[in-house]
């Protein structure tokens, strides 16, 4: 490989590295508000999904630059192995770790969704679970690694990205939305609860012919009810 | 067997199943067919479950596909006033068993899956008997297997049923066009009502000529009717399809001269009791959009409320649901709502009532499976045979019968009212 | 991005079990979708030819924005 000794491929490498995280926070926290469903009135929803969408393939384009230049760069020596193998690395082992777990979840995330309409949506779903994973060890990476995140705007940015993340996932995993979330206001079902009462029918037992068999009473099965698919 | 006369399907039916042997004696096969399939196309059976499809055109669709097939029967019985099923199971399990395997044959599937609602004992019992009846007999044939799935309404839709036996949940499953294959894993799935296949069992040991014996030319046959409502006992009776309306109710000594009459289920028709005269069979009542469906004959007498009856239905049809798509999920709640603002006394049932008229439209065949277009065609039927009715409680004049306590539509306890809330 | 001439009709056809009310797709493709009262979308069952390239756009937009994959563009045999 060559080596190169340029101070430049290190400048790099720290900022593209800083605007990806950021980038990365922005995408999840902008995939939250798809999410929870927020828009519809001056912004589109469908607007905040586009920004979700392409703001994440800049975030990769970045993130590719950053390793790259993180392999080129003969300051530090990381092969290409240890951005993708994680404790392969001979410089901070540990913090590049990190590094490699977070670009290989953000890289299953990213063809998952690059194959999105072939590929069943639960399994496209599942996959993309794990950019909150992806997210969080992309911070830790950028605290243990970043030679500038222990003070100043470095250590700002940190603190700011795990603040918006933690709100982010706060909200998703605690606000989580009912279905059409957006339109419970005229959603019937908050009055139809009350409506259900339970009324005797009288007409539930007798005989059929030919056969003395009673017409059975059919209640629920309260334990065996199939699944019903539930909110999330 | 006589070639023209009742009874078929309950022929020799007793308080007990028949077992094999005595079942071997009763119908004694008098001519095997050549071939089964072509003698299903002459007998111009259809389904008995409800949608009424040509069992043959169905049962050729699947002996089309390759590979390790599946024969299903269907005796979920959803629908809470209809007792055929059951009593076809605990009268001739074997019969039922016959049928399935010349389908079986025909498609040439190894497996026979029989499934029944396990909240109900008695006729698991039966059917685990009568399986085992038939292992004991020969190993040779389809593999017989009883499944059963919890009992609710839309379990026995057949996507259902078919994603029960595949990944056990019962829930429908979406198909891009009809008709639409059915698998289990990747088996192809043939799917068919269990009087259906009691029906094939006569088929095939007496032939396609004997079979159109009874019944008129479009609809050959005989079948089972569950008569409730405003009758004596409810009652299981076999009818020859064509006999007219009147005769059936008087032979289940029901209200002859009843309000109107609940037909094919509670995603039926209402028709209107002036029309009692038309033969029951679908080119029939075809006329006035009813079909038979399911074999569901609810009688309500003059004296009680279309609207509220109705309003019944339609409230535990709604919590049936199984709220997998938004406009049934949704939909058929909002339309329990409007019934219910019309059929007791509330601040505005007029415009409950244009409410109601426009989410028909809307929710109409937006469903993955047909159980929101059964309550939506339901209620269209209930708003024209009920017209009258309807506009009194639209005005605020709601009838007298509408304070009865006594109902005739019945529908099972609404035990867990939670069930309506989900997350 | 040349004018592509394809003949036959397509339909904008729902999984009503996937879909969840996201919303995007009445706002992707109006012309195609309108809304029920719980934010479901009620989709036009007239086949559109493929010919109007700017229904099939915003289809095609609609498809790829839904956040359930629940939207498929489908060919009418006619």
């Amino acid at each position: 490989m060559i080596a190169l000794t340029t101070p430049y491929l290190w400048y790099t490498t720290r900022a593209t590295g800083l605007v990806a995280l950021i980038l990365f926070t922005a995408v999840v926290s902008l995939g939250t508000l798809v999410a929870n469903r927020i828009g519809g009135t001056t912004v589109g929803r469908f607007e905040i999904n586009e920004l979700h969408r392409s703001l994440s393939m800049v975030a990769v384009v970045f993130l590719v630059i950053h390793i790259v230049t993180t392999i080129l760069d003969s300051y530090v020596s990381t092969g290409i192995l240890s951005a993708f193998i994680p404790m392969t690395s001979a410089y901070k082992r540990l913090a590049v770790a990190f590094g490699a777990v977070a670009f290989d979840l953000i890289l299953a995330v990213w063809i998952s969704s690059l194959l999105k309409l072939r590929i069943k949506n639960s399994s496209w779903r599942f996959i993309h679970w794990f950019s909150w994973i992806a997210v969080s060890t992309a911070i830790v990476h950028g605290y243990l690694s970043g030679t500038d995140a222990r003070k100043g705007i470095g250590l700002a940015v940190v603190v700011a990205c795990t603040a918006v993340t933690l709100a982010a996932a706060v909200w998703r995993f605690f606000g989580r939305p009912t279905r059409a979330a957006g339109r419970t206001a005229l959603s019937p079902l908050a009055q139809s609860v009350a409506s259900v009462s339970t009324t005797p029918s009288p007409q539930r037992s007798g005989t059929s012919r030919p056969s003395t068999q009673r017409p059975t009473n059919k209640p629920f099965a309260s334990s065996q009810r199939p699944n019903t698919k539930r909110g999330r | 067997m006589q070639r023209n006369a009742l009874p078929r399907l309950m022929h020799a039916a007793s308080t007990r199943p028949l077992s094999l042997v005595q079942h071997e004696e009763v119908f004694a096969t008098t001519q095997r067919p050549a071939s089964l399939i072509d003698e299903l196309d002459a007998s111009g059976l259809t389904g008995r479950g409800g949608a009424g499809f040509p069992t043959a055109i169905k049962a050729r669709l699947i002996r089309e596909q390759r590979g390790h097939k599946f024969v299903v029967v269907n005796a979920m019985e959803g629908e809470p006033a209809s007792h055929k099923d059951q009593t076809m199971l605990s009268t001739h399990p074997q019969l039922v068993l016959d049928g399935a395997e010349y389908l079986a044959a025909i498609i040439g599937a190894k497996d026979v899956a029989v499934c029944v609602a396990r909240d109900n004992p008695t006729i698991v019992n039966h059917m685990e008997r009568a399986i085992h009846e038939r292992s004991r007999r020969s190993l040779r044939g389809p593999k017989l297997e009883l499944h059963t799935p919890p009992w609710r309404y839309v379990a026995g839709e057949e996507s259902a049923l078919v994603h029960w036996l595949d990944d056990n949940e019962s829930l429908p499953q979406f198909r891009v066009s009809r008709p639409h294959v059915l698998r289990i894993g990747h088996a192809p799935v043939l799917v068919d009502n269990a009087e259906t296949c009691a029906n094939v069992g006569l088929i095939g040991r007496f032939g396609a000529e004997w079979y159109r014996g009874l019944g008129t030319s479009k609809s050959p046959g005989s079948a089972l009717v569950s008569v409730t409502g405003a009758v004596r006992h409810p009652i299981v009776l076999e009818v020859s399809l064509g006999t007219p309306l009147r005769e059936i109710l008087a032979s289940a000594e029901a209200d002859t001269n009843p309000q109107a009459v609940l037909l094919g289920g509670y995603g039926g028709s209402w028709l209107a009791g002036e029309h009692l005269d038309l033969g029951y069979c679908n080119e029939e009542l075809g006329l006035h959009g009813v079909v038979t469906g399911a074999g569901v004959i609810v009688v309500l007498p003059r004296n009680a409320c279309g609207v509220v009856e109705t309003w019944r239905v339609v409230r535990w049809m709604a919590n049936e649901s199984a709220r997998q798509c938004g406009p049934c999920a949704f939909g058929l709640p909002a339309l329990g709502e409007d019934l219910k603002h019309l059929s007791t006394a509330s601040r505005d049932p007029l415009g409950a009532f244009k409410r109601l008229e426009e989410r028909l439209g809307e929710i109409d065949g937006r469903g993955a499976c047909r159980h929101p277009d059964g309550v939506v065609r339901f209620v269209r039927s209930a708003l024209s045979v009920f017209e009258h009715d309807f506009n009194n409680h639209a005005h605020a004049h709601a009838c007298a019968a509408s304070r009865a306590t006594t109902h005739y539509a019945s529908v099972p306890h609404l035990e867990r009212e939670e069930e309506l809330v989900w997350e | 991005m040349g004018v592509r001439r394809r003949s036959g009709s397509f339909i904008l056809q729902v999984n009503p079990i996937l879909c969840d009310g996201f919303g995007h797709c009445g706002e992707l493709a109006p012309e195609l979708v309108t809304m029920d009262e719980w934010g479901y979308p009620i989709i036009t069952a007239e086949p559109t030819p493929y010919n109007d390239a700017r229904v099939h756009e915003s289809a095609r937009y609609a498809e790829r924005g839904c956040p359930r994959q629940a939207l498929r563009i489908r060919r009418v045999s006619d």
